[in-house]
Order: structure tokens, then C-alpha cells, then sequence
């Protein structure tokens, strides 16, 4: 029995390792190449190790911006994600966080029709209303703007809907007690749901600013300027270069500077994230 | 400190339900209510408008001399206690006490003096009020929920079956504390349970209700000697009081549907002859005959509870108990005779089951 165990466990792992080989290798490769000269590259002698110009490159990279199609340093890139990814995020939670306050504890006309209208709009992600989005935007003159950029992902169904599930699993004695304890509706919100929520927000959080920092087909469609670009959409461009060589080792910076926030974000709030997954705090 | 006044008050919910069909009572200054009834009866609905959580349909419900159907929970100045605690969980002990005031912008030393002298009353140690209140015993938290509701003053303290989450030992121990303390503070409360035994030792007050209706109001004891209707009569007293349908023969004497006789005392206006009675004697005021006279009883069961022995069996067809003291002798065999005093046997209507 203890040998079959063993043999299990080894089986087991060697899978998982094998699984963990086939993710991270890429991203090795990715980590490596952005630390070789173009040279290396383009005579296809790239190794499994590191080579001596990372620092060069990444410094070239994040301030002057490549060569060839886009010339905007990748800092300004990471700026303007990072902008709008935390106002897709915040927006959505705050957004999504009030409407289900509202289709919870308040009793007022027309509240299931409200309810079903969000819960429709489930079935109309930004690449469905494309087209009538993008014409708003432009007659807002909101193209190439972080308004632009945010507004039009930030209403989410499915935040509200999380949150309404969580606030109906609230016990209404709990309202009401802050009722008797004389805490109006905003803060009765403030002092008692918001701080119930802070692991579901937590959760919520982490999701939303991945989401909001790998939009690519959005932020392609409405910026035009330069400086106004995300860098998911940066590295695409620093990829297709049509008639000039690909500078590889830039690409591949990038795409490894594209990966560090959200997996910064994931592991520094890894403990909240699991716990709002897992755990209902009441 | 303020009494509490509910005139014909009645509520209907949004979904039709009648849940209270004009209720009146008065609770004194001072006193401690206890509405009791069955589940489903509408204790909690009246409780709650009295909170004001429930609007109220019609009637009117007054707090001293004001009242306070249109007035918000926070400005009725009372304080509540919900049977599940309803503390908030990420706040520690004291800021649950505190909340309540901090909302009423009390400065901060007489909210740290009036929730220190509530720790104190509730035995909750410095320690305790640190914790978040799922670091916390059942007991403990009912603690901090009554906490909660001593620290604001009010004038009026509204419990909703505030012990029922609790074990059936520290179910005890609360009930009394609850009692001290109500004592000692002399502040008027309204408390609801569904538990007999829990309403007769803490009320100064009972209020029985059934279907939405008050049966009956009166001191616990009076309820229990001279109950107005037979749910009264078998929803106060453990084991409840036993029924036996019958007709009036004569003035004092009542042939029971078994055939055999029971005499009761005939009071000033007894019954018309004839009437359909139901009479109800307690498990306690009955005991065996030595002799061939009295009601035949069947033994079917002996309970032993240490303090007694409960016996069951039947009169007729009608179950049937008897409460034995200890040490009192089981009848010999499977049948035997019941001794009823005249002066125990209640006398009910035998179809709207009102007291005779
Ligand atoms: N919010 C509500 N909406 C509709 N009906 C209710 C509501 N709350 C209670 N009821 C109904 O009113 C009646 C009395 O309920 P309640 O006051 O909670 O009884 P109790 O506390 O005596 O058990 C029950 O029939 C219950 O189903
Ligand atoms: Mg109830």
C-alpha cells in the first residue's frame, strides 16, 4: 500500500511538474531572449541562458521606446495601463457595489425590471456593441482618453450580481440592527456592508484589474495617439514591423514587463483573494 | 422611562397575510411584558412594529406619552435584542456596544464610561471587549447583544426570543440574569418567546396570543390558576392541562363522555344544564384513588423526571396525565381511579373553548 502511495505521489508530481514545465518555459524563453543583443537573435544562437544586455535593453525600452513602428517609450505604456486598468477596476466594483445596494435593500419602482436589465446586459460584452460603443465614444470626442478607455467596460453585471449574492446572504437583522443603532442607508453601507465585503472586494479586485489590463481589442479600436497606447496593444505593434527586422529582444522585454503587474497584484494580494473565494465572513 | 401602550393594533402584510388582528394592551412603566404564543402566532411582527421595522396597518402604539407609529426606530428610544445577536461581525465587542452611540454623536468618554459600566453589569472582561464576536460563546454574544441595548438608556428594551439560540442549561442561567437585570435597571420590556416555562418566570406581565389575538393578559400565576380560554389553559403548564369533553347533569356535577361522573365546584353561575363543557384538570391537581370512586384511567406509561413521576394513560378515549410527586405510589395495576377536587376542575365552553 505505502509503495503504491509513493509511486502515486511520484506520478502525480511528475505531472504537475511537466504541467508547470510547459507554462513556464515560454516565459523563461520570453525572460531569456529580452537579455540578448538583436544580433543573437536574429542569427538564431539564442540559448537557455541569459545573455549580457538586459539591462541595456529594458533601459532603451521603458525611456527612448524601439526603433522602428512604435516609437513611444513602453514607460508611458505601462502608465496608461496601469491608469486604466485601476479605473476599470475600481469603476466596475463601485458601480456594480452600488447597484446591488440598491436592488438589495431598497424597495422601489420598477426594481425587478432594473434587476433583468443588468442581468441582460451579461449577454453584451464591449465586443458585441462595438460598433454603437465606438460611435458614442467618438461623439463624446472621449478617443484618446483614459475616459475612453474606462467608462465604456466599467458597467458589469456580473460584479453586481456577486455582490447581490453576497448581500442576500447578509442577515436583515443586521440592517435593522443598525436601524434601531440609528445608522442611516448610506451609513449602514459604509460602517457595516462595505467593510463585510472587503474580501469579496479584494477578489473581485485582482480579477477585474487582469481584465482591465489585457484589453486589447478596445483600447486598439479607440487610440490613435502614440502615448495614449496600453502596452498590450504596444506589444503588438513592436511585433508587426512589416518592412523592418522585428527587434525581438524589445518584444519579448516588453511582453515580460506586460506580465509583471498583474502577477505582482496576484501574489501581493493572493491571502485576501483566496479568503474572498473561500470564506464568508458574517 | 416610559410605558408602553398598544391600542387595536393590527397588521396586514404586503402578501395579504393577517398576521395581528387588533391587539390592545398596556405594559407599566417599569414592568416586563412577555408576549408568548406558538410559533407563527405574530409575536415577533408586534414586537417589530413596536421597534419600528414593521409599519403598522391600523391601531396605534405609544412609547410614554407619545405615539410612535410614523416615528423612526433611532427616535423611539428603544433597544433591541435579536435572537440571532445581530452583532456586527467585524467590529470588536466594544464597537458594537459603542456604535449605536458614536451614531448618536456621544463624545467619546461617556461612550467609554457607559460601555464599561455595561461590561461590567454583563460580566464581559476588558479582554472580552477586544474580540470580534466570533471569538466569542453563544452566551458571551447574547451578552454583548443585551450590551448593546444597556449601553443606550432606553426607554424601553424589546427582546425577541432572545435565548433560543442557546443551550438548554445557559438557557437558564440567562433567563435569570436577564431578569436581575431588568429588575435593577427598571426599564420597561417587551419580551417575546415561544417557551412557556421561560415566559411564566420572567413575566410580570403575560400577554398570550394565538392566530394574531390576545387570549389572555394578566400576572403569570392568575393566567395559570383561572385561564380565560382552553389554549390558554393548554399552552401554559408542563405537562399542559388535560380535556375531557362532557355535559352538564346538574348543578356541580358533570357526566363526562366516558359515562362516569366529575363534580366541580358550581360557583355563583354555573352552566345551564345540558351545556356542552369541556372540563380541564392539571396533571398536578390529580392524583390516585384508594377507593372505587373517580374517573377510570388505563395506564399506558410512566415517565420518570426525578422530581416526579408523569403518568400516562386515558380517560375514555382522551389522553390523560397525572403528575406524581416523588415518592407517591404508582397505582397497583393497569387500571386505577383519579382523585379530582372539586375546586381544580375548570370549566370551558364546549365549543368556543372560553372559560366558564
Ligand atoms: N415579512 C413578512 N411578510 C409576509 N408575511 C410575514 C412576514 N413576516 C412574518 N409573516 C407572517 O406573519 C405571521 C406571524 O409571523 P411572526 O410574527 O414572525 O410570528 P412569531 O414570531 O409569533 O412566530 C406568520 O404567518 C408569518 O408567516
Ligand atoms: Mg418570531
Amino acid at each position: 500500500m505505502v509503495e503504491n502511495r509513493r509511486l502515486g505521489d511520484f506520478f502525480a508530481h511528475l505531472i504537475l511538474i511537466a504541467g508547470v514545465a510547459i507554462v513556464a518555459f515560454p516565459v523563461y524563453m520570453a525572460v531569456v531572449a529580452s537579455t540578448l543583443d538583436a544580433d543573437t537573435i536574429a542569427n538564431g544562437q539564442m540559448g537557455l541562458l541569459p545573455g549580457s544586455h538586459g539591462l541595456e535593453n529594458y533601459r532603451r525600452l521603458l525611456f527612448e521606446g524601439t526603433s522602428y513602428t512604435t516609437r513611444a517609450p513602453v514607460y508611458g505604456m505601462l502608465v496608461v495601463s496601469l491608469i486604466s486598468a485601476l479605473g476599470i477596476a475600481i469603476g466596475k466594483i463601485a458601480i456594480s457595489l452600488i447597484s446591488a445596494y440598491a436592488i438589495v435593500y431598497f424597495r422601489f419602482p420598477l426594481r425587478m425590471i432594473a434587476f433583468w436589465l443588468i442581468f441582460l446586459t451579461l449577454m453584451l460584452p464591449v465586443e458585441v456593441r462595438i460598433y454603437p460603443t465606438y460611435k458614442i465614444v467618438a461623439d463624446l470626442h472621449m478617443l484618446d482618453s483614459y475616459a475612453g478607455l474606462t467608462i465604456p467596460l466599467i458597467a458589469s453585471a456580473t460584479a453586481t450580481l456577486l455582490f447581490r449574492q453576497f448581500f442576500m446572504t447578509v442577515p436583515d437583522e443586521l440592517a435593522e440592527a443598525a436601524k434601531i443603532d440609528g445608522a442611516g442607508p448610506m451609513q449602514f453601507f459604509r460602517d457595516v456592508l462595505l467593510p463585510l465585503s472587503r474580501t469579496n472586494l479584494a477578489a473581485l479586485f485582482v480579477i477585474l484589474f487582469i481584465y482591465g489590463w489585457n484589453q486589447y481589442l478596445w483600447p486598439l479600436l479607440i487610440t490613435t495617439r502614440d502615448d495614449m497606447q496600453p502596452i498590450v496593444v504596444g506589444i503588438k505593434k513592436i511585433v508587426s514591423t512589416h518592412d523592418a527586422l522585428t527587434e525581438w529582444q524589445l518584444a519579448m522585454a516588453t511582453a515580460v514587463l506586460a506580465m509583471l503587474p498583474p502577477v505582482l497584484v496576484v501574489v501581493g494580494m493572493q491571502k485576501m483573494f483566496v479568503k474572498g473565494l473561500v470564506e464568508t465572513e458574517k | 422611562m416610559a410605558g408602553v401602550l398598544l391600542d387595536n393594533v393590527a397588521k396586514i402584510y404586503p402578501g395579504g397575510v393577517n398576521a395581528v388582528r387588533g391587539v390592545s394592551f398596556a405594559v407599566p412603566d417599569g414592568g416586563l411584558c412577555v408576549l408568548v404564543g406558538p410559533s407563527g402566532c405574530g409575536k415577533s411582527t408586534l414586537l417589530r412594529m413596536v421597534a419600528g421595522l414593521e409599519t403598522v396597518t391600523s391601531g396605534a402604539i405609544s412609547i410614554g406619552a407619545r405615539v410612535v407609529n410614523d416615528i423612526e426606530p433611532m427616535a423611539r428610544d428603544i433597544a433591541m435584542v435579536f435572537q440571532n445577536y445581530a452583532l456586527y461581525p467585524h467590529m470588536s465587542v466594544y464597537d458594537n456596544m459603542a456604535y449605536g452611540l458614536r451614531n448618536l454623536k456621544t463624545p467619546e468618554p461617556e461612550i467609554s464610561a457607559r460601555v464599561r459600566d455595561a461590561a461590567r453589569i454583563l460580566e464581559l472582561s476588558d479582554e472580552m471587549l477586544k474580540r470580534k464576536p466570533r471569538a466569542l460563546s453563544g452566551g458571551q454574544r447574547q451578552r454583548v447583544a443585551m450590551g448593546r441595548a444597556i449601553v443606550r438608556k432606553p426607554a424601553v428594551f424589546l427582546f425577541d426570543e432572545p435565548l433560543s439560540n442557546l443551550d438548554a442549561k445557559l438557557r437558564v442561567q440567562m433567563r435569570v440574569e436577564i431578569r436581575r437585570l431588568q429588575r435593577r435597571l427598571k426599564t420597561t420590556a417587551l419580551y417575546v418567546t415561544h417557551d412557556q416555562l421561560e415566559a411564566m418566570t420572567l413575566a410580570d406581565m403575560l400577554v398570550v396570543m394565538n392566530a394574531g389575538r390576545v387570549e389572555q393578559v394578566g400576572a403569570p400565576l392568575e393566567l395559570y390558576e383561572r385561564p380565560a380560554t382552553t389554549f390558554v389553559a393548554g399552552f401554559l403548564g408542563s405537562p399542559p392541562m388535560n380535556f375531557l369533553n362532557g355535559k352538564i347533569e346538574a348543578q356541580g356535577l358533570a357526566r363526562m363522555e366516558n359515562g362516569e361522573a366529575l363534580a366541580y365546584d358550581a360557583g355563583h353561575f354555573g352552566p345551564p344544564i345540558g351545556a356542552d363543557i369541556i372540563a380541564g384538570v392539571r396533571p398536578e391537581r390529580t392524583s390516585f384513588a384508594a377507593g372505587e370512586d373517580g374517573l377510570a384511567f388505563k395506564l399506558e406509561l410512566v415517565e420518570e423526571l426525578g422530581l416526579g413521576r408523569l403518568v400516562h394513560g386515558r380517560v375514555g378515549a382522551a389522553p390523560y396525565a397525572v403528575a406524581l410527586p416523588p415518592g407517591a405510589p404508582l397505582p397497583p395495576g393497569e387500571t386505577a381511579r383519579l382523585a379530582i377536587a372539586a375546586g381544580d376542575v375548570h370549566l370551558f365552553d364546549g365549543k368556543s373553548g372560553v372559560r366558564l
